[in-house]
């Protein structure tokens, strides 16, 4: 899937160091101004802790998680910035029949919302649960993070790394790999010595870097295979089945009409009449 | 005396049955134009972490291995030339041609935005599943309307298209049989996308093809109930010699599709399986009743002489079937935690759409000559030249459809 031959280290790529975010949430604001999102009612402990809103949705692009946990026995918060993951060879630009998401060559992955037919095939697909529904409308379209490709195409940063201070930094893929095991290796008591999103569904555009165990952010195991693939190996047989089952059969059915009619016109010689009809 | 006049005559004679098929129907009908005017949202228990339900499971991955009969009986009868079976072969096409049209609707109803169902033949992305069964479906159903016809014309008397239909004929089986390979088996790559998402027990690698082999088992099975009740409730003749013979084909297929299931399990299965209580006791059930029970009985001459037990084993696999549909578009996609069950509305469009299948199926037996039909009537040799399908055909299949 995607532009084959494409150099996912020139493409840009978010890397968000969870251990410097504060939970102000000026990246979820930066995100709904940019992307004109209506604001959600919420109120607090409807999801975990203090996080608002309680999910990501057709007005919340991303949102910062947040996370209790104890450390030498005084309460914490852990924080973990959910948006789309920008994946190298997307799941859901593989499963749209119409196709509606593309690759661009510059990291983020868009959505053509002229194209979407709504069946939320890429829904199902999302490895990450991104692509949300506006379940409130009755001709429905899908909604998700667009890695602000209106602004990178220009050559600016997106609007939640333009906002934020310290925990977002932007750039080629390739360098923020190379920035992010540099920290690693500089403060290694900080750290986990794991990226998530440089392997994850094949390489990201996303890449956290955290202190925390990542399952205990909330972020979920997904395989290191690019998820296109586990459809394409059946997916790529279809002309030759058809063409093998189609023959085959024809073949079959040939050979076989073939064997009756010698028989019936045996059948009629030795009767010596005129061909006629079976009744 | 107007049309209308004459129709609600026609519908007050019917059987009570019948008329409660049509109450079924209609609302139904209601319900989908209730879901057009609110909006998914409102009328469905759909939401963003479980965006496929009732719709996707039932009416869409469940109902097209269920019409999966004409393509299974079209390639065993004209390809593999077992004559005998011929005259099942005409209301198992008209099912499966209720069946995708049924298929087509509820799709339809599933879409956002089904005003733009075209876009899947405008923009093309052969990399995806949907892509492709929506392709397949598109053209199967043609071709089963292009075969349906053949009882059309014969109850009118057009001879001229009847002939044509004739000439395409094996043409047709034979696509009907490469088509059906295709998107039945697609519906199980759907889920090979879902790697973390469903569970081991269904997840493996041969999932099209473990969809492809259950869905023939269902096509004969379907065939043999909808033999024998159409013998018991519409008063249609008796075809249990033949029924017999696709009750000996049938446990070759289970055994095929129990051997598959059983090496994909073992051998290719990645993830845990003994981890969701729940959903190892739907696939305990699946398993045991819906493939080794109907195996087991199968294998007994005297069930398969036996229209009762025939029936009921044929009944097991279907039940089978479905289960198995719901346990990997539904119960085997949900996250631990998490419970999905369908809204009033949703279940209210799901029961038309099943009534709506017998209704039409109830109907066109009544008016068109699909039980009529037997091979003798009709030469189905391939046509060598057009002067072997003479008149005489045209007008002995028409005064069949006047008896």
């Amino acid at each position: 899937m995607s532009e084959m031959n494409q150099d996912f280290n020139k493409s840009k790529a978010f890397l968000i160091d969870m251990t410097k975010c504060t939970g102000c949430r000026g990246c979820q604001v930066a995100c709904k101004q940019w992307n004109q999102l209506d604001a959600e009612k919420t109120e607090f402990f409807n999801g975990e802790g203090y996080q608002n809103p309680p999910l990501m949705s057709e007005h919340t692009f991303t949102r910062i998680k947040f996370r209790d946990y104890e450390k030498n026995g005084q309460n914490e918060f852990a924080f973990y910035k959910e948006m789309c993951m920008h994946c190298n060879e997307p799941a859901c630009a593989s499963v749209c029949p119409v196709g509606a998401f593309k690759k661009t060559k510059e990291g983020p992955v868009v959505y053509d919302a002229k194209r979407c037919i709504g069946c939320r095939f890429c829904m199902v697909a999302c490895p990450f649960g991104v692509p949300k529904y506006e379940w409130s409308k009755a001709l429905p379209l899908v909604r998700k993070c667009t890695g602000c490709y209106s602004r990178v195409k220009e050559g600016q940063k997106p609007a939640c790394a333009t906002t934020c201070v310290s925990a977002i930094t932007y750039g080629d893929r390739g360098e923020m790999i190379k920035e992010a095991n540099r920290r690693i290796a500089t403060r290694p008591e900080k750290y986990l010595k794991k990226l998530y999103g440089a392997e994850e569904a094949g390489g990201t555009s996303v890449i956290y870097l955290t202190a925390l165990p990542f399952d205990e952010l909330g972020f979920k195991p997904v395989t290191k295979r690019p998820l296109p693939s586990y459809t394409w190996q059946a997916l790529r047989l279809v002309p030759g089945i058809f063409l093998t089952v189609g023959s085959s059969l024809s073949l079959l059915s040939w050979f076989n009409h073939r064997k009756e009619r010698i028989a019936k016109e045996e059948e009629q010689r030795k009767s010596g009449q005129a061909p006629k009809e079976e009744s | 005396m107007t049309a209308a006049k004459i129709i609600i005559n026609e519908i007050k004679g019917y059987h009570r049955f019948v008329k409660f098929l049509i109450v079924l129907v209609s609302l139904g009908a209601l319900a989908s134009l209730v879901r057009f005017v609110f909006g998914l949202g409102v009328t469905t228990n759909l939401n963003d972490t479980f965006p496929w339900g009732l719709w996707i499971s039932f009416d869409v991955v469940t109902a097209v291995p269920l019409a999966a009969g004409a393509f299974t009986l079209g390639a065993i009868v004209h390809c593999f030339h077992i004559k005998k079976l011929e005259p099942l072969v005409r209301p198992a096409i008209v099912t499966g041609f209720l069946g995708y049209s049924l298929v087509c609707v509820g799709l339809l109803l599933d879409l956002g935005q089904p005003q733009r169902c075209w876009h899947t033949m405008v923009y093309w992305n052969p990399h995806s599943p949907m892509f492709e069964v929506s392709m397949c479906i598109a053209a199967y159903t043609t071709v089963l309307f292009l075969e349906f016809l053949s009882p059309v014309c014969e109850k009118f008397g057009y001879h001229v298209p009847l002939r044509l239909l004739r000439t395409i004929e094996m043409p047709l089986v034979i696509a009907a049989a490469s088509i059906s390979t295709l998107h039945q088996s697609s519906l199980g790559t759907f889920f090979l996308i879902a790697v973390d998402k469903l569970h081991s027990l269904w997840y493996n690698p041969l999932l099209p093809l473990l969809f492809w082999v259950s869905a023939m088992c269902a096509g004969i099975s379907i065939i043999i109930v909808e033999a024998t009740m159409s013998h018991k409730w519409m008063g249609q003749p008796d075809e249990s010699e033949l029924l017999e013979t696709l009750a000996k084909i049938l446990p070759w297929v289970i055994t095929a599709y129990l051997t598959l299931k059983l090496f994909s399990l073992f051998a290719l299965t990645e993830g845990p399986l003994f981890n969701r209580p729940g959903l190892l006791v739907l696939f305990a059930v699946e398993m045991l009743g819906g493939v080794i029970a109907p195996l087991v009985m199968l294998m007994n001459g005297n069930v398969r002489e036996n229209n009762r037990l025939r029936a009921t084993a044929a009944w097991l696999v279907i039940a089978g079937v479905i289960l198995n549909r719901f346990n990997v578009s539904m119960f085997g996609m949900e996250a631990p935690g998490t419970f999905y069950y369908p809204s009033f509305i949703e279940s209210l469009v799901t029961i038309g759409i099943i009534a709506a299948h017998i209704l039409f199926f109830v109907l066109i037996a009544k008016y068109f000559p699909i039980f009529e039909h037997h091979p003798e009537t009709v030469d189905y040799s391939i046509p060598d030249n057009f002067h072997k399908t003479e008149k005489g055909h045209a007008v002995h299949g028409k005064v069949a459809g006047e008896a």
